[in-house]
C-alpha cells in the first residue's frame, strides 16, 4: 500500500516529509500531501510528518550536495508554490536524479514529467517574485518605517527580503503578505526576520507620514503623464501588469 | 535681458511638466549592471533590469524619466520642445531632482533616474547642470541605483567623460536614420555632432575595460554600455536601410541597444509628413524591434532580413518567419540533431527555448510534446521540424501552403495590421521612389 505523508504548506513540511520519506521507504510507494489540500487517494495511509529544522537542514544539504546549487534553487522556488502537487514533483524528481549517471544535470532532463513540473512551479513562483521586486509599492508611516502589502499567490516573501534588504540596507522597512499573513521586517543595517501574523492584524493600526501623500500624489501625475496619448494600448498595459497586482500600487488606488 | 512674470511652480507641476515633455524619449531601460549596495546608502542595481509599473500604453516605467528643463535653444522640427512652439517652461534645480529621485526610490516606485534635457543656453551649460545634479545624487545622498543620461549633442569632450564616470548608462540621440533626414529636420544638429560623442564613450569604455584588469577599484565608466534611438517615419528611409544603420551602429560603435521610435505627430511643419489620422507607425516599429533582436540574439545579418529588392518588412510575418519562408531548403530541422545556431533559426523557437533542447536532449530524446511545454511555440514551429524523422502533421513543405495555414489560426495580429483590408491606390505607393541605391552612412571621417 502506498504511504503518503501529510505536511503544513510550507518548505519546512515539505522538506521534512521528504526526509521522512527517503529515510523510511526509499524503495517503495510513496508520496507527499499538503494538509490544506483536501483530496484524498483511494488505498494509502495517510502518515503525519514531524516537521523540524534538523530535518530541513539535512533535506538542503543533501540536496546541494548531490544535485547541485541551481537544482536546489528550482526545488526551493517549487516549493512555495501555490500548486497542492509541488510535494511529489519535488520527491519524484529528487528519486529521479539518483537514476541519472551525473545527478547535477537533473534540471536539463525537461522529458521527465516531475522534473517539467518542478521546472515550471519554479518558474512560476521566480517570475512573481520578479515582478513583485518591481511592483511593491511602500508607503512611510509616521515613524519612518517603511510599509508595502502584497497579494501574491505564490509565498514569495522569502525571495523579496534579500532584494530589498541589499537594496534599502539603511531603512526600516516590512513587507506584508495579505494572502499568507506573513510578514518580512527589516531593520536598518540588520539581518531580516520572518514573522506570522496570524493574531497581528497589522493594518489596522497604520498611519502615514504627512510626506507620504504628497509624493504619492506626484507618483500618480508622473504615472499619467509619462503615457503617450496616441500609443494607447490596454491590451499591452494588462499583459505586463495584471490587474491582480494593482490593487496594492500606488498609482492604479484611487486617493 | 528680458523679465519673466511668472509664478514659481510647485515641484508637482515641474514633474508633471518636464516629465509629459520627456515622453517621447524611448529608453526606460534598467539593464546591463549589477552592482550590490556597499551598506551605507541607498540603491543597487540588477542586470536583468526591474520594470516597476506599466503606463496606458503599454511601455514599462522603471526610471524616473524626465528632462532636466524643457527650454531649449534649438528648433528641431518633430521635436515637441523645440524654441518655436509656445508651451510652459520651466527648470528643475539639482536639489528637487536629488529629492525626487531619492523619495521615489525609497517607495520602491522607481529602478533609477534617466536624466535628459533641453538645451538651457548651450550644451556644455546644460552638461554642467546635469553633472552637478548627478555628482549631488551618487555623493551626498550615496544613491547606488541605476542612473541613464543623455549626452547633449554639441557638449566638449570633457563633459561627456566626466560625467560618464557617475552614469551607469549613456545615450546620444540619433535622431534620424540618415545624415540627409537630420539636415532636414534638426538645422542645428549635424551627424557629426552626434557620432563624435557616440565614438568618445566608446574609446573612453575600451579603455576603462584595461584600466580595470589592472587596477580593480578604478572607477567604471558608463557600466551598462550605450544606447541610442532614432524616428521612424518622419524621413522617407526604407526599413531596410534602418535595420543597415542599426547594424553598423552595433558593428562600429558597440552599442548595447538601438531604440526605435515611431514617428508621433506633435508639430505642424511642412517639412515633417502630413497628418493622415491613422496614428504613429506602430506596426513598422514593431517588426523593426523584431530584427533588432534576430540581429543581437539569433546571429543574423541585415542582409538577410532585408535587401534590396525587398526593402520593406512583410506586414503579415514576424520577419524570421519572413526569412524561413523564403529560405525553405533550410528546413525542415531535426530537433534531436540540429545545431544550437541551426535550432535558433527555426520560427517558434526562441534561444532560450533552444538552450533548453540542446540540454534536454542530452538526457533522452524529445518528442513535440516535450517541446510544447519547454516553451516551443508549435503552431508556428511544426511547418519547419522534425523529432526523430517525423513531422508533427502531414504538411508540405511549399512557401504557400505554409503562408496559408499560418495566416488561418486567426492568430491575433499586430495593430496596424487589421486597417489594411482595401487601401486606395496611389501613385505614391511604391517605397522605392527615392532611388535606388544608398550607402551605408554611418561611418566617421
Amino acid at each position: 500500500m502506498k504511504t503518503v505523508y501529510q505536511c503544513s504548506n510550507t518548505v519546512t513540511g515539505i522538506f521534512s516529509a521528504i526526509y521522512d520519506g527517503w529515510k523510511e521507504r526509499r524503495d517503495e510507494e510513496w508520496g507527499i500531501k499538503i494538509k490544506e489540500d483536501g483530496e484524498l487517494e483511494l488505498f494509502s495511509t495517510y502518515v503525519e510528518v514531524e516537521e523540524n529544522n534538523r530535518k530541513v537542514l539535512a533535506v538542503e544539504s543533501m540536496i546541494k550536495r548531490h544535485l547541485g546549487y541551481a537544482a536546489y534553487w528550482d526545488i526551493y522556488h517549487a516549493a512555495l508554490s501555490f500548486d497542492y502537487s509541488k510535494g511529489n514533483a519535488i520527491a519524484e524528481t529528487i528519486l529521479e536524479a539518483r537514476k541519472l549517471k551525473d545527478s547535477k544535470k537533473i534540471m536539463e532532463h525537461l522529458s521527465n514529467p516531475s522534473v517539467l513540473k518542478v521546472f515550471a512551479l519554479s518558474r512560476n513562483v521566480g517570475g512573481e517574485a520578479h515582478n513583485l521586486t518591481g511592483f511593491v509599492r511602500f508607503k512611510e508611516l509616521q515613524s519612518q518605517i517603511l510599509y508595502g502589502e502584497i497579494t501574491p499567490k505564490n509565498q514569495v516573501l522569502t525571495c523579496l527580503a534579500p532584494h530589498f534588504a541589499d537594496r534599502l540596507p539603511v531603512e526600516n522597512w516590512m513587507i506584508y503578505d495579505k494572502s499568507h499573513h506573513m510578514l518580512v521586517v527589516h531593520e536598518a543595517k540588520k539581518q531580516w526576520v520572518l514573522v506570522s501574523d496570524e493574531e497581528l492584524k497589522i493594518e489596522k493600526t497604520l498611519q502615514f507620514s504627512e510626506k507620504e501623500e504628497e509624493f504619492s500624489r506626484m507618483w500618480q501625475g508622473f504615472c499619467k503623464s509619462i503615457s503617450i496619448a496616441s500609443r494607447e494600448n490596454r491590451r499591452c498595459q494588462m499583459n505586463h501588469l495584471p490587474l491582480r497586482y494593482r490593487g496594492n500600487m500606488t498609482e492604479f488606488v484611487l486617493s | 535681458m528680458s523679465v519673466r512674470i511668472q509664478e514659481e511652480k510647485s515641484l508637482y507641476d515641474k514633474l508633471n511638466i518636464l516629465s509629459d515633455a520627456a515622453k517621447y524619449d524611448v529608453a526606460c531601460t534598467s539593464s546591463g549592471v549589477d552592482r550590490k549596495n556597499d551598506g551605507t546608502g541607498i540603491g543597487n542595481c540588477q542586470a536583468a533590469g526591474i520594470c516597476h509599473s506599466f503606463s496606458a500604453d503599454g511601455r514599462c516605467i522603471s526610471l524616473l524619466k524626465i528632462l532636466f528643463t524643457n527650454e531649449c535653444v534649438y528648433d528641431c522640427k518633430y521635436c515637441y520642445n523645440r524654441r518655436s512652439n509656445d508651451i510652459e517652461r520651466t527648470a528643475f534645480t539639482p536639489d528637487e531632482v536629488c529629492s525626487l529621485t531619492m523619495e521615489f526610490y525609497r517607495r520602491n516606485y522607481i529602478e533609477g533616474l534617466f536624466l535628459s534635457s533641453g538645451v538651457m543656453r548651450s550644451p556644455d551649460y546644460t552638461m554642467e547642470l546635469i553633472y552637478a545634479t548627478l555628482h549631488k545624487l551618487r555623493t551626498v545622498h550615496n544613491f547606488q541605483g541605476y542612473i541613464h543620461v543623455k549626452a547633449i549633442p554639441g557638449a566638449s569632450q570633457e563633459w561627456v567623460t566626466k560625467l560618464g564616470f557617475l552614469a551607469d548608462r549613456m545615450s546620444v540621440n540619433l535622431e534620424l536614420p540618415t545624415a540627409e533626414g537630420l539636415r532636414a529636420l534638426a538645422p542645428h544638429k549635424s551627424r557629426e555632432s552626434i557620432l563624435k560623442p557616440m565614438r568618445l564613450v566608446q574609446n573612453q569604455r575600451s579603455q576603462n575595460g584595461y584600466e580595470l584588469v589592472t587596477y580593480k577599484n578604478t572607477p567604471k565608466f558608463v557600466p551598462a554600455g550605450q544606447s541610442t534611438q532614432m524616428i521612424i517615419g518622419a524621413t522617407p528611409e526604407s526599413d531596410y536601410q534602418i535595420v543597415k544603420v542599426a547594424e553598423s551602429l552595433y558593428q562600429k560603435f558597440e552599442l548595447k541597444r538601438v531604440f526605435y521610435s515611431a514617428f508621433i505627430h506633435v508639430n505642424e511643419d511642412k517639412a515633417l509628413p502630413a497628418k493622415t489620422g491613422e496614428g504613429p507607425p506602430l506596426l513598422r516599429e514593431h517588426r523593426l524591434y523584431q530584427a533588432d533582436w534576430l540581429l543581437r540574439y539569433y546571429r543574423f545579418r541585415a542582409d538577410e532580413i532585408l535587401n534590396e529588392k525587398s526593402p520593406n518588412f512583410n506586414v503579415l510575418f514576424d520577419p524570421k518567419c519572413n526569412w524561413a519562408l523564403k529560405n525553405l531548403e533550410y528546413f525542415p530541422v531535426e530537433i534531436n540533431a540540429a545545431k544550437y545556431e541551426v535550432l535558433l533559426r527555426v520560427p517558434g523557437i526562441g534561444y532560450t527555448s533552444a538552450t533548453r533542447i540542446v540540454k534536454a536532449r542530452r538526457l533522452g530524446t524529445l518528442d513535440f510534446n516535450d517541446l510544447k511545454k519547454m516553451g516551443v511555440v508549435l503552431k508556428r514551429a511544426l511547418y519547419f521540424i522534425t523529432c526523430s524523422g517525423r513531422m508533427m502533421y502531414k504538411t508540405k513543405l511549399e512557401e504557400d501552403y505554409i503562408a496559408r495555414n499560418m495566416l488561418d489560426h486567426k492568430e491575433r495580429l499586430p495593430a496596424g495590421v487589421d486597417g489594411m483590408t482595401y487601401q486606395q491606390m496611389s501613385l505614391f505607393d511604391d517605397v522605392r521612389f527615392g532611388g535606388g541605391s544608398f550607402e551605408n552612412r554611418i561611418s566617421m571621417q
